[in-house]
């Protein structure tokens, strides 16, 4: 019996303990800045180096380049870029080895859709996805 | 006399208590267990055949999804079986931060099991204590790397990420609270008659059940083999903290319940450790190529995680993608023991055995 007051007496103790709970999605969830959420892409600063693509183990970027419109300018931009949210596993490893920090985490992570069609983000999504980027993106 | 039929019951895949989607096909004569029969691969997604195909540094968001409640020990179990294969030398710091990591993750994944394991056999509200402290280590593991779960941080040849300004302060306070919370679970549980009454005896096996069935970790332990490889064969820098390896001789669920909660004590005082020996400044990641390829051969290593033994064998072809990758899962290995537990139990005693064994379907299935 002495092992169950004893028991009783820590739950009683927790009644007056601050409670731990956020008020989400009331309030937004506060969130470190390493948080990784949906990416932003930034297509100004793009090389069209493949190096996302290339790295990402689920396969779910894809992109096309084409020639710059300036003749004078050497290199390639970037015509069209997707993200399949449907496979994407958030693993940071397209911003890691992106050279020129075109693409960036966010803390956005409510990636809910009703529709499957609408998890597929296309580059003018990705550019308009600006708020809570990461500020400091390599270590 | 009245005469009782055999009758086959299905327990999971969608159980509650199965932890995941575990399913186990009962035969039972009244309340009596006769025969059980697990049926696994539910979650299977075969990361070892996937690997194949992947890049070395492509396979470490997978292992995070193995053993997901404790994925830092996962994610360096293949980190350092590719770096032993490169004979690369870790710096101070991430080694330091690995060990940090890792022991944070230990702590949260015993403390799933404590509030789980309760919550099977009845008892609600030490999952919400367990969640709790649970949530601030999420915290501090999301901080460090940027996810709650997932965490992808280790690197061949170090880490991702650096500490942040004010993480390693925030580890070394959280060490007492979490103590003085631990004397409180103690108060609250371990002294309780009811749950005394009924843990002790239930699921016992003896030592040489243990070793015949290759149970590692706690499953071993509690059949009082003194086992653990963080100090018989010591990876990282676990030679430089001092710390015991909680044995008990019971073998049942109740002896398995206290080695958890005493390992819980032990990951404290390795964390107090690492805080305080951790180096003020270095660097954080080997001389590594970008593109990582593992010399032409073999290697295995295995290391102590949470549930056990786990390993990782690695051959490799001299290419950037691993010619064969396996793991051994401690979760797999350990289940085995379940029918041979069950066979003759009270069907009221069986959520009690699987939940002391602990396992984690993501391991369990690969």
């Amino acid at each position: 019996m002495l092992g169950l007051a004893k028991g009783l007496k820590y739950t009683l103790k927790q009644l007056t303990r601050e409670k731990v709970t956020y008020d989400y999605p009331n309030k937004p969830l506060p969130l470190p800045d390493r948080f990784r959420g949906i990416q932003k892409f930034y297509p100004e600063k793009c090389i069209v180096c493949n190096q996302c693509m290339n790295i990402c183990p689920t396969e779910c970027i894809d992109l096309v380049g084409k020639k710059h419109p300036d003749p004078t300018k050497k290199g390639k931009i970037i015509d069209t870029y997707d993200i399949n949210f449907e496979i994407c596993i958030l693993c940071d490893l397209c911003t890691e080895v992106c050279p020129t920090e075109a693409i960036i985490m966010t803390n956005n992570f409510e990636l809910a859709e009703y529709s499957r069609d609408r998890l597929f983000k296309n580059l003018e999504w990705l550019d308009e996805n600006d708020e809570n980027v990461r500020s400091v993106n390599k270590p | 006399m009245l005469r009782t039929e055999e009758m086959l019951l299905n327990v999971g895949p969608q159980h509650p208590s199965t932890h995941g989607v575990f399913r186990l096909v009962i035969k039972i004569d009244g309340e009596i267990i006769k025969e059980a029969k697990p049926v696994i691969g539910y979650l299977h997604r075969g990361t070892e055949k996937l690997a194949e195909n992947l890049q070395y540094t492509q396979i470490i968001p997978y292992t995070d999804r193995l053993d997901y409640l404790s994925a830092m020990t996962n994610n360096y179990v293949l980190c350092h079986a590719v770096e032993t294969m490169m004979g690369t030398q870790i710096p101070e710091r991430a080694e330091y931060l690995r060990v940090l990591a890792m022991e944070l993750g230990r702590v949260a994944s015993h403390l799933v099991w404590w509030g789980t394991f309760l919550l099977d056999i009845g008892a609600v509200s030490p999952f919400l204590y367990a969640f709790r402290e649970r949530e601030m280590i999420i915290n501090m593991l999301n901080e460090l790397s940027g996810a709650r779960l997932t965490f992808n941080y280790m690197r061949v040849g170090g880490v991702k990420w650096d500490a942040p300004e004010g993480w390693i302060e925030k580890v070394r306070d959280f060490v007492p609270y979490m103590r003085e919370q631990l004397e409180g679970y103690h108060y609250l549980v371990s002294g309780n008659e009811i749950f005394i009454n009924r843990v002790k005896g239930v699921g016992r096996y003896t030592k040489e059940d243990a070793l015949n069935y290759s149970l590692s970790g706690v499953n071993l332990r509690s059949t009082g083999v003194k086992w653990d490889l963080r100090k018989d064969e010591p990876y990282s820098i676990y030679n430089r903290f001092n710390f015991d390896v909680p044995v008990h001789d019971g073998g049942d669920a109740w002896a398995r319940y206290q080695l958890r909660l005493a390992e819980i004590e032990e990951s404290l005082k390795i964390i107090e450790q690492a805080v305080e020996q951790f180096p003020a400044e270095g660097e954080i990641l080997a001389k590594v190529p970008k593109i990582i390829k593992a010399p032409k051969g073999e290697a295995f290593v295995r290391i102590e995680s949470p549930r056990g033994e786990i390993g990782c064998y690695i051959a490799s072809d001299g290419k950037k993608e691993p010619y064969r990758l396996k793991f051994r899962r401690p979760s797999f290995y350990n289940l085995q023991i379940l029918p041979k537990l069950l066979k003759g139990e009270n069907i009221a005693n069986l959520i009690a055995i699987l939940g002391a064994i602990d396992i984690v379907l993501g391991e369990v299935d690969g």
